[in-house]
């Protein structure tokens, strides 16, 4: 019965199941109605309704057997990925082999095209990233360093190099949460629309950026479309919204190509940072060389 | 164009490409306290290869005029970028002549700069940036 396999899909917790379902043409509310009673469409609705009022107790159950194996029918993400870092292309081409497209300039309201005049007026030479403070949404993925996919029942997990950062995206039909503290990557929600994973991810930090120098609202969202464009490459579009800061969504794409053999590494920033930025915008560098040969080099 | 003018020609190109990207992207940081638009060199002996995030540094004992030596600093790229590209921590070792091209930093009391190329007595030379990605599966 192809409603029964539709709502099995949609409870099992497995990704995608919802958007087979819908991409059936499956209502719910028509299987509902048909083979429920009220009193069961009542319950359906109620059970329905309590993980959005209660989202931030969501509670993800224990994932079974085929929860784990539903993973398999995913497109491979797993692995470690990288943005290729390049050159002029050798066959001329002038994009050359850089995963980086030429990004579109941000287009700004007047309000926040003043702010961005006042911080470039101040002239600061460098970031807090000078001073290790990594990176936050969407900056973080464009890190010259590899990112690992994790795929788990009901969340996918990137492993980030830089700065040995971690994001976490649910897919485990969990709603976003009514007002998500702030933070640098924001609160990730995610779901599968066909092979194509699309995360919205919401409330950032004041201390991020949408690019390296413009600030963003709280009312900042990112969209992220995730998909493979040949078995060992990503395609990564990035939307980022804000209407008080953004006249047009600002759109940018990145690819990523596999590497089978790598593993990430650790990145300590403070490990041995020797640069800095004050709270003037003044960028430093510490030259002191290292007093012991055998104590700081490992 | 001659074989060598292109090749230096491209080379210069896709520094200057990596340059422009290493102040959105390639380094940690802006590159305020150095002189990106000229490139310098100094020849000395290896005192230490610091193989640490965010960046490798290496420390130079460069002879200087009144028969001293100076300790020169060389900040590079990571060793996490620099260990899929060819390098190991042993690269350089204390000891090892050799021969640096650098942007300068643009204090003149400071020695040193970013690290850009360094080549040995027998000609092998060791490069940050290889134009195109060197990243390789290994």
């Amino acid at each position: 019965m192809k409603e029964y396999d539709a709502i099995q899909e949609w409870f099992s917790g497995t990704p995608g199941g919802r958007g087979a379902a819908i991409r059936r043409g499956f209502s719910l509310m028509d299987f509902a109605q048909k083979y429920l009673g009220t009193f069961a469409l009542a319950a359906l609705v109620s059970v329905a309704l309590v993980p959005a009022t209660a989202a931030q107790g969501f509670k993800r159950p224990a994932p079974t057997a085929a929860d784990w194996s539903a993973l398999a029918k995913l497109p491979d993400f797993t692995g470690v990925w990288e943005v290729p870092m390049g050159g002029p292309s050798r066959s001329g081409g002038s994009r050359g082999t850089s995963g980086f497209p030429p990004q579109p300039r941000l287009s700004l309201t007047p309000e926040y095209a003043a702010k961005v005049k006042a911080l470039e007026a101040k002239h600061a030479e460098d970031t807090g990233s000078a001073n290790c403070l990594p990176p936050g949404m969407p900056g973080i993925m464009g890190e010259p360093y590899p990112m690992e996919f994790l795929l788990t029942p009901g969340q996918v997990t990137i492993v980030i190099e830089a700065f040995s950062m971690v994001r976490h995206i649910y897919t485990d039909g969990r709603p976003m949460p009514a007002d998500p503290d702030p933070s640098f990557f924001g609160t990730s929600i995610g779901h599968w629309d066909g092979d194509t994973l699309v995360v919205e991810s919401e409330s950032f930090s004041p201390l991020t950026t949408i690019d390296q120098r413009t600030p963003h609202s709280d009312k900042m969202k990112i969209l992220e479309r995730f998909q493979l464009t040949d078995p060992d490459t990503m395609s990564i579009e990035t939307t980022v919204t804000d209407p008080e800061a953004l006249t047009e969504p600002y759109v940018t794409h990145r690819i990523l190509k596999r590497h089978r053999s790598w593993t990430i590494d650790e990145y300590i920033c403070e490990e041995n940072n020797r640069n800095s930025v004050d709270a003037n915008g003044k960028a430093g560098i510490d030259l002191t060389p290292p007093q012991s040969p055998d104590s700081s080099s490992k | 164009m001659n074989r060598a003018l292109r090749q230096a020609v491209l080379a210069m190109l896709a520094l200057g490409i990596f340059v422009s990207a290493a102040n959105i992207a390639i380094a940690h940081h802006g590159y305020a306290v150095f002189n990106t638009s000229t490139q310098a060199t100094v020849s000395g002996t290896v005192k230490q290869f610091v193989w640490m995030n965010p960046h490798t540094w290496l420390w130079l004992n460069v002879q200087n005029s009144q028969g001293g030596v100076d300790v020169w600093g060389f900040e590079g790229m990571s060793p996490n970028f620099l260990g899929r590209r060819g390098w190991t921590r042993t690269s350089l070792k204390p000891g090892d002549q050799v021969t640096i091209t650098f942007y300068p930093f643009k204090s003149p009391s400071q020695k040193g700069g970013a690290f850009l190329t360094a080549k040995r007595p027998n000609g092998e030379e060791l490069k940050m940036f290889l134009g195109d990605d060197a990243a390789t599966d290994k």
